[in-house]
């Protein structure tokens, strides 16, 4: 049997989450409101009106193009794509066609490991790469449309892979770094299921080792990772079976049934529609100035991906622990902002977040940068464990009571009396009355039943509310019983 | 002489100094409006009324409530010792091609008849806010497409009043015909390839077209984007320049608007011409054009009276001070109309996507089985033969097979056209002009039913304006002599970007000379009947 490879390209559309729509001062989230309440005469495309562009929607596809490692043009142009459909109340749609505010670029995805393969890393080089306002929605019910426009001019990147990607897994490996990204860089909230990154795949298959491209499908409406790596895996199996089966692979458009789980074939791919591209009139060229680019790029962050093997080398995390821990840009630097304040071994920082402030944050719904626990408070507390102030049950307790009240750690240990006894006479008396209120254990444990020791400093911690030094408690048990 | 006869600023003066009210001005327009314009243009103009020759049929929309309100303001505000703004109680009309909350605002097109605009246009805002009065919204051609505003679905068509018989010209024939007969001093046009210089000239009114980007688009209903001005019509020069004033500047809603202050107009409009250098150009002198059956190109001269006019403007100007340069080449003059052709054709029909049956405006009253036959049906019922022959035109060279042959390539044209004009008014060039004089047309206004339907001729009554959009750069057209019919002579001003008070400063110099010749004092037939 032959065996095939896939090839897979993705065309994404990336929501930006600007307050106001691209082309005029409309709210752009419409997430939750009743149709048609966020427009205004220009969105709809009344008679007349003239679109002015959003300087935040721009500043937000540079960080983007850079990120990406994108060529971006001092000059670029926007055009008209024009074509008829009700939720495109201009009937055309204003792009950016050859003259794009970026162009080139790429994202190096590691993909994990998995049966039987070692982890690797895929390059994804980027086609496409330009700006454009959205659409609105239409709605079929019984034989009418209902068109909503509070999408129309919300901000969108297009931005299409090179058909670079060779499985199912790698597409969604690609998107879940690129959703990472997104939200890293803070230009999208990159939520799948509420359409603020869409995602569209071109698939076809080949014998493992050839040049040749074969005919590719397009799959429309996956709206979550999980379903574009189904979907494609789907189809990748469907042309596998076609191919064997003698049959040609025809240019379907395909649609992701998400709860059946089957693809179900839209239209045949028509010959190219012509979308007579012509600059648009009503906007001037966009200059992105050395200046303004400066600006923009300042803001640039460190990027997951890099941010991730600097935690590797830097702080000696393993992967598993750089992975979690870069996830998301607040935790990264938290993480950091914690270590810093805390000097001590970064592990141990690491494991109080991966154990105990990222389930906080699980719980809360909250992000790193909103804990009441600061990565100061985070590291007072680690000190204080580490130099023996509090014993680790208190520490975990700790980080709770600070989440709560917001107080420093320091604060909470000294009023609550939570500091370990170390003191050795107190812990000597304490171990005299519970060695003179239990004549009887003392007596079993004289006569050889020496595993009642634990019991024993069991009593002395619960009479010094969990306070004493166990360690010391144990030691001076051991010598007054052995003693008389 | 009626208040509706005297300009603007006379108006204005005589209501600052309480000598009339602007409740006065205004019903003085409205009955001159009574008494000439006849019925308004209607989607199913009825019978065919003999009387109908007689008249004006500017207006489309008369909003004269709304009219009596705000004149009725500005004296309450004059009363009360509030400044009323600059254009204070003076009245104007609109063409209505420009959104104006609250009016119908047609287009001239069955397409937007039931249209009433939810916002009101940059400019009209600004006269308003300026203290003008609106009288109405007046007829145009179908979304602009024409020269002679018989292509409007509101018929009847607006009639020149210096000859009913004839066109006022187009687009901005309704505004140049109010104008002309004394309905209104002052008048909102549009001019994407002529059409405010052009119905000016023909009724013998001043126009201006300014520099691309000097006067916000925003609300004005687009025909060709990149080519569009808005801009004034008045019966004289301080007019339209005190109405300039009002309408330029910075918009924050258009962003082809320049970010440049708008220089004060009257104040350098009598400083006369001494030193300026005014060029005359060969190929303004001819128009270049198919030969309507064999489809040829041909040169013709321009009658002998028009291009006199315009050598005794040179002479004018010339014993002002100013000095003449002959022979100045622009010589890609020619291809202006086949250039604009194509480039409005193009983003015409992008503009026209948006009139679908979908939102607004007209939707066909007929079943349909689906999406298409509902596209297709309102358009085919709600768009005249003008905006069909633009999208069908428009539709074809931009197609991604003929785009690099037809739009790619006049776009090239355009940009020769644009080094014509720069190389006249560069100044370190060889010609260094602060003006070109040029006629306006071609001819005097030509008879209703003469050339229309014939696209391609009447496209080339434009020859000699077009440039000036391709460009961008603006241009002034003024009233300067009667042909042997009676019928007005414009003559032309062209001249760098933003040098609007340049070119008004030569036409008030031109008219001022000219101020005791006789044909001044001839009125518009329409008016002339009035006193008979």
């Amino acid at each position: 049997m032959t065996e095939y490879e896939a090839i897979i390209g993705l065309e994404t559309h990336i929501q930006l989450n600007t307050t106001t729509k691209i082309f005029c001062s409309c709210k752009a989230d419409s997430w939750n409101d009743p149709p048609n309440t966020n427009i205004c005469p220009v969105c709809t495309g009344m008679p007349g009106v003239l679109p002015v562009l959003n300087r935040a929607a721009v500043e937000k596809g540079v960080l983007l193009a850079a990120a990406m490692h994108s060529e971006l043009r001092p000059i670029s142009y926007f055009d008209r794509k024009n074509y008829f459909y009700p939720d495109l109340p201009k009937g055309y749609q204003i792009s950016q066609y050859d003259q794009s505010l970026a162009f080139g670029g790429w994202m190096d995805v590691p993909v994990p490991a998995s049966a039987g393969k070692t982890a690797y890393v895929r390059r994804v080089n980027i086609q496409k790469l330009h700006l454009e306002e959205d659409a609105g929605k239409t709605k079929n019910v019984g034989n009418r449309r209902w068109i909503d426009f509070n999408r129309c001019g919300v901000p969108l990147i297009e931005m299409v892979t090179a058909p670079d990607l060779r499985s199912a897994d790698e597409a969604a490996q690609y998107l879940i770094r690129l959703r990472q990204l997104l939200r890293w860089l803070g230009v999208s909230e990159a939520d799948m299921e509420k359409g603020h990154l869409r995602c569209d795949a071109n698939v076809s298959i080949r014998p493992k080792g050839a040049e040749y491209l074969n005919p590719k499908t397009e799959i429309k409406n996956v709206n979550s990772i999980d379903a574009v790596r189904e979907a494609i895996a789907t189809e990748i199996e469907r042309q596998v079976r076609e191919m064997e089966a003698g049959r040609r692979i025809e240019a379907w458009t395909l649609e992701w049934d998400e709860d059946a789980g089957v693809l179900r074939k839209m239209r045949s791919k028509e010959t190219e529609a012509d979308y007579r591209y012509f600059r648009e009139p009503d906007l001037l060229p966009l200059r992105l100035d050395e200046e303004w680019k400066q600006s923009i790029l300042v803001q640039m962050p460190e990027l997951p991906l890099e941010r991730r093997a600097r935690f590797i080398e830097q702080y000696a995390l393993p992967e598993y622990d750089a992975d979690i821990l870069t996830g998301e840009r607040s935790l990264s630097e938290y993480f950091e902002a914690a270590v810093k304040a805390f000097g001590g071994d970064p592990k141990k920082v690491s494991n109080y977040l991966m154990n105990d402030v990222l389930r906080m944050l699980n719980e809360s719904g909250k992000n790193a940068a909103e804990l009441r626990l600061t990565p100061a408070y985070l590291a007072q507390i680690l000190q204080l464990a580490e130099k023996g102030t509090i014993n680790t049950t208190t520490a975990k307790s700790l980080l709770q009571k600070v989440e709560e009240s917001g107080e420093a750690p320091q604060v909470i240990v000294e009023r609550e009396g939570l500091a370990r006894v170390s003191d050795e006479s107190a812990i000597r008396a304490v171990c005299q009355q519970v060695l003179a209120a239990n004549p009887k254990e003392v007596e079993s444990y004289r006569a050889g039943k020496t595993t009642l020791l634990g019991w024993f400093v069991g009593q002395v911690m619960r009479q010094m509310g969990g306070k004493a030094d166990p360690n010391l408690a144990r030691r001076l048990l051991e010598e007054m019983l052995n003693q008389s | 002489m009626e208040l509706c006869d005297l300009p603007a600023y006379e108006l204005s003066l005589l209501l600052r100094r309480k000598q009339v009210s602007a409740l006065e001005i205004t019903q003085s327009c409205l009955q001159r409006i009574e008494k000439v314009d006849g019925r308004p243009g209607q989607l199913d103009d009825g019978k065919a009324d003999p009387q109908d020759e007689e008249k004006v049929h500017a207006f489309i929309t008369l909003t004269k409530k709304r009219a009596l309100a705000q004149a009725n303001a500005i004296d309450r505000k004059l009363a009360a010792g509030e400044d009323p703004g600059p254009l204070a109680g003076i009245p104007f009309t609109v063409k209505d091609i420009f959104c104006v909350r609250g009016t119908p605002s047609t287009a001239g097109s069955r397409i937007l008849a039931n249209f009433v605009a939810p916002y009101t246009a940059t400019p009209v805002e600004r006269m308003e806010a300026a203290g003008a009065v609106l009288l109405g919204k007046v007829n145009l051609d179908e979304f602009t497409y024409g020269s002679s505003n018989e292509s409007t679905a509101f018929q009847p068509a607006p009639r020149n009043p210096w000859n009913p018989a004839c066109v006022p010209g187009g687009s901005s024939g309704g505004s140049a015909a109010s104008v002309a007969a004394g309905e209104a001093p002052l008048s909102l046009g549009t001019d994407t390839a002529g059409s405010i210089r052009q119905p000016a000239a023909f009724c013998g009114v001043v126009g201006v077209k300014p520099t691309y980007g000097r006067v916000s688009r925003y609300g004005l209903i687009a025909f060709g984007s990149s080519l569009d001005c808005p801009g004034p019509l008045a019966r004289n020069v301080v007019d339209a320049a005190l109405m300039l004033q009002t309408i330029a500047g910075l918009d924050p809603r258009d962003s082809t608007t320049a970010n440049l202050p708008v220089p004060d107009y009257l104040a350098a409009l009598e400083e006369g011409v001494r030193g300026l250098r005014i060029g005359l150009s060969p190929d303004y002198f001819q128009i270049t054009f198919p030969d309507p059956q064999t489809g040829e190109y041909r040169q013709q001269e321009l009658p002998a009276e028009i291009e006199a006019r315009v050598r005794y403007a040179a002479e004018v100007l010339a014993s002002l001070g100013a000095e003449i340069i002959e022979d100045v080449p622009m010589p890609n003059t020619r291809y202006g109309i086949p250039a604009y052709f194509v480039i409005s054709r193009v983003e015409a029909a992008s503009n026209l996507h948006r009139y679908d049956g979908v939102k607004y405006g007209y939707r066909t009253p007929q079943p349909v089985s689906d999406l298409r036959e509902m596209y297709r049906k309102t358009r085919n019922e709600g768009f005249g033969l003008q905006p069909k022959l633009r999208i069908l035109m428009g539709m074809y060279v931009s197609a991604a097979q003929y785009s690099a042959q037809y739009y790619r390539r006049a776009l090239r044209v355009r940009t020769l056209i644009r080094r014509d004009f720069d190389q006249a008014f560069d100044p370190q060039g060889k010609y260094r002009l602060h003006a070109l004089l040029t006629p306006t047309t071609p001819t005097t206004a030509f008879e209703m039913g003469a050339v229309y339907g014939d696209s391609v001729l009447m496209q080339y009554a434009d020859q000699l304006t077009v440039p000036a959009n391709h460009a961008g750069v603006p241009g002034v057209s003024l009233p300067f002599g009667l042909d042997e019919n009676r019928l007005p002579i414009g003559v032309q001003l062209l001249g760098p970007d933003f040098s609007e008070a340049v070119l008004l400063r030569i036409a008030r110099a031109l008219e001022q000379a000219t101020e005791s010749e006789p044909w001044r004092k001839l009125k518009p037939q329409v008016l002339r009947n009035l006193a008979g």
